[in-house]
This record gives structure tokens, sequence and C-alpha cells, in this order.
């Protein structure tokens, strides 16, 4: 679903991805694992558009994403909840999830339907419904970002340090929305960067390590 | 000071804010999505009111229905900023936005030199009148003060129009929240899907229309002599730094500090009336550097 063939990026004249290569099959779970720096971020900027490539390929399904706009990788069934949330702090925890599906031209049914779904996956979002979104705790704001990649999230998922952060009870409670993720949509790529791998233990399918900008597949 | 010149300072002040909001706005609408500080801000008030007086002198001299001046003012407007706005921004400003701020501020700077040639070219340098809409709409007797109703009632309003209009967009409707969203976070909104290219263009032409229109309102109550853009765009780079870069209503407050402040002058100290909107944004910079309603922005890396 999502294949990452020998990527490089530059930023700045800096060597930040080497030839990054791997593949993350619908319905599979990766964890891409390294330390600060090591270019889990940037990974997930190539997948997005945001950090151009100097070499390799990205592909996801069969179609490779060279030649489509930052704006329109949202519209390949891709949702991303970046590190740092990066809410819109001007509308309410709804606006912020509805917002991305009027974006995709989801019409009320549609678009209803699939909030219903990110309600049922993230229970607690439903009390911050009408919360201004720069008011929630940076705990919550990154449910309400997994909610709003969920609201777009039709084949690849991809998380950037969702645990980073999270006091023990909330990122216990972000695990169980993980899992209900992956019950109720079975067939999602999803990539978590994490620079711990203990906190993923038994929930992925495929452990990454990145280090230095390159990355080696080890074993689950 | 009596207090019916108190009165009358009042609502001088009040009418100029109403016309130093509408351009103030569309400057900082601008300037919040794309990042750019518009010089060429200026030209797009100086055009709409040239524009707009040709369009009165026009219609007046064809002798057709009096009444038909006002929609000719709302057409020189939006004319002028869909037209001039779109070209500028596809023509110019695409290429740009990458670029370093020091750049862009020439770039737009260069671009405020040339419609002022442009404008020059067109309409001369001698003084244009056409006050027929002010006088079409009378006077208007407050406490004992014969106003214009033009400026008492008429500019006020349409300022209102615009702010509460304004608001609704922003908000209520799929556009005006797509602008929103790309104002606080362009990588985020791209990475939802929203087409930042197409909100900048949206955003200069819905910003450089309200320019326009500040200018077709204010020509007929004043002559149109070259130098009219300089001196309002300056004047709404004061208004959009007190009230914080980005801030609609705040746009609206501040318009109203400086136009009062300017107008109590002229009847208390004239010689200070240039400079009273500097010394406003002076005071309210030392007090909040980020302007009246600004937010600090966080850096990111």
């Amino acid at each position: 679903m999502l294949e990452l063939t020998d990527v490089d990026v530059h930023i700045e004249g800096v060597h930040v991805l080497r030839r990054v290569r791997f593949t993350v099959k619908s319905g599979e779970t990766a964890a891409l694992i390294g330390r600060n720096g090591a270019g889990k971020t940037t990974t997930l900027r190539a997948i997005m558009g945001f950090a151009p490539l100097t070499a390799g390929r990205i592909a996801v399904g069969s179609k490779d994403v060279a030649t489509v706009p930052p704006h329109q990788r949202a519209g390949l069934g891709i949702g991303y909840a970046p590190e740092d949330r990066r809410l819109f702090a001007a509308f309410d925890v709804e606006g912020n999830l509805r917002l991305a599906g009027e974006v995709q031209g989801m019409n009320r049914a549609t678009l209803d339907a699939r909030m219903a779904e990110v309600f049922d996956i993230l229970p607690e979002l439903t009390t911050l419904r009408r919360r201004p979104a720069g008011s929630v705790s940076g705990g919550q704001g990154k449910m309400v970002a997994l909610g709003r990649a969920l609201v777009l999230a039709d084949k690849v998922m991809l998380l950037d340090e969702p645990f980073q952060g999270l006091a023990p009870v909330l990122a216990q409670r972000y695990a169980e929305a993980l899992r209900r993720l992956r019950e109720r949509r079975p067939d999602i790529a999803l990539v978590i960067t994490e620079s711990n791998p203990a906190l993923l233990q038994g929930f992925v399918d495929t452990m990454l390590e990145i280090e230095r900008g390159e990355v080696t597949v080890a074993a689950a | 000071m009596t207090p019916q010149l108190a009165l009358l300072a009042t609502l001088d002040g009040i009418a100029y804010a109403a016309l130093v909001f509408m351009v103030a706005v569309g400057l900082t609408m601008i300037f919040g999505v794309m990042r750019i500080l518009n010089v060429a801000h200026g030209s797009f008030y100086a055009i709409g009111a040239y524009s707009a007086a040709s369009i009165v002198l026009g219609l007046t001299a064809a002798g057709m229905n009096p009444w038909l001046v006002f929609p000719g003012l709302l057409l020189a407007a939006v004319g002028v900023g869909a037209v001039l706005g779109t070209l500028i921004e596809r023509l110019l400003l695409t290429r740009i936005y990458t670029k370093e701020p020091v750049l862009q501020l020439l770039v737009t700077f260069a671009v405020f030199m040339i419609l002022e040639d442009v404008q020059r070219l067109v309409w001369g340098v001698r003084p244009y009148f056409a006050a027929e809409p002010v006088y079409l709409l009378g006077n208007v007797q407050v406490v004992g003060i014969f106003y214009t109703a033009y400026q008492l009632i008429l500019l006020p309003t349409v300022a209102l129009l615009v702010l509460v209009g304004l608001r609704l967009f922003l908000r209520r409707t799929l556009s005006g929240r797509l602008i929103v969203a790309v104002t606080e976070d362009r990588e985020m909104a791209t990475a939802l899907g929203i087409n930042a290219g197409r909100v900048f263009l949206l955003t200069f032409v819905l910003g450089s229309t309200l320019a326009a229109l500040g200018g077709a309102l204010a020509s007929p109550t004043t002559s149109l002599v070259p130098g009219i853009g300089a001196d309002m765009i300056v004047l709404s780079f004061a208004v959009v730094a007190i009230a914080g870069l980005g801030q609609v209503e705040g746009a609206a407050i501040a318009a109203l500090m400086i136009g009062l402040g300017r107008s109590f002058a002229v009847y208390v100290m004239p010689e200070l009336e240039v400079v009273v909107p500097y010394l406003v944004m002076v005071i309210v910079l030392l007090i909040r550097p980020e302007g009246l309603f600004g937010v600090v922005e966080r850096r990111r890396i």
C-alpha cells in the first residue's frame, strides 16, 4: 500500500534521508523507531510532499506520488497526524475534524458517517466536540489530531510520535484507540514513529529502525 | 472644546475610520494568509478611487439616472479588485512566495511605483472631483450641526457591513474557513488537502477589492490627486500594526482610534494632526509590541 524505494532527501544541503526503502502493506502496522534527528519526521513529511525527494520513489497504492502536489496527497487517502498536533485554534474540535472531510468534498451523509466512526474509535472526543481546539490539553490534542487523520485515512495513516509527552493514563487510552482503529479499519496501512520501541511491543507487525537517515528492517 | 465641536469631531472621526478600516482590513487579511506585506495595497485604494470618479463623472455627463452612481462605486471596487488583483497575484506574487520577506517587500513596492505612474498616465495629475453621490444623499441635522448623510450614515454602514460580512464569511462558509485555516497553519492546511495557492488568490482578490472599495467610497468626499495611495498605505500599516497582524475585528477598533485621534487633533491641536496616527501606534506598540489583539507567533522549526 505504501512503498518507499531508495528515497533520498536533502534539507538545506544536509543529507537527511539515505536510500530509505520499506513497504507497509494494507492492514499492516509498521513502527519507525529512531532517536531524535534520525529522520522519522522527515520520512513522514516526504510522504506528505513537504520534504522534496532528491532521489527515489514513493508510491501509495500503485500510484507514484512524485507528480501529486502536496495538497492532493490527502485525497489519496492519507491521514497524517504530526507530532505537534497542529490543530486549528480558530475552530472547535468538531470543526477541525469536519474541515478535513469538507475539504475533500465529502457530502453531508458521508461525513456524518465518518464522524460517527471517529467518535466510536475515540469516544473521549465526544465530550470535547464543542471545545475550542486551542483550549484542549496536549494529550487531548493528540487524540483530536488522530481523529482528524482518521477522517482522511482511507488507505494510509501516518502518526508522528503519538506517545511523545503523553501521561501514562492518556498513553494507555491512545493505545486502546489504536487497537479499536485496527479492528474497525483492518485495511489501513499504519505507520507510527516512536523513539521508544518498548511502547509499541506486541502491537506492530514490522519494526523499522532508522538511524542517521538509513532504515533497516528489524524483526517485530 | 464645546460639546458641539466634540460631536462634530466624533462624526468626522467615525467617517474617516470607516474608510481606513476597509483598506486596512484588506491589508491585514492578505498579510495573515500570504505573509506578504503588500505595499501595492495603496495602489488599489487610489485606482479604485479614480475609477469610481470616472464612472461617477461619466454617468453624470451621460445624463443617466443619478442613483446609478452608487452601483457605479461598487462596480469600480469589484472591477479593480478582481481584474488588477488577479493579474498581480497570478503573474507576479506566485513567483515570490518562497522568497525572503525583504525581496517580497521590494517587489510589492515596485508594483506600487509602477501603478502610481500608470495612474498618472491614465488620469493625469490635475485633481478630480466627483462629489455627486454626496449631494444626492443630502444633509442630516444632528443637534444643530449639518452633516452629509454620505459620511454620517453611508460610510459607517458600509464599514459595519464589511466587518459583519467578513466575520460571517470567515466563520460560516467553507471558503472562509479555508482562509482561516491557511492563515493559522499553511502546511497543516495543505496536509488536509487545502490548495493554498487558490486560497492565496481568493484572499488577494478579496483584500484588494476591499482597498478599492475604500477608495471608491472615499472618492466623493475628497479631491483625488497623485499620492493618495501612498498616504493610505502608510495609514493602513499603522492600523494593522496597532491591531496586530491578521486581526479583522482589531483593525476596526484600531481604525476608530486613529480616525477619532486625528479628527480631535484637527480641532484641538491642528499641528499634530499628521502625527497622531503614528503617536497612537508608538504608544500601543511600546505597551504591546504584538499589537492590541495580536498573538505572539510561535516559532516552528
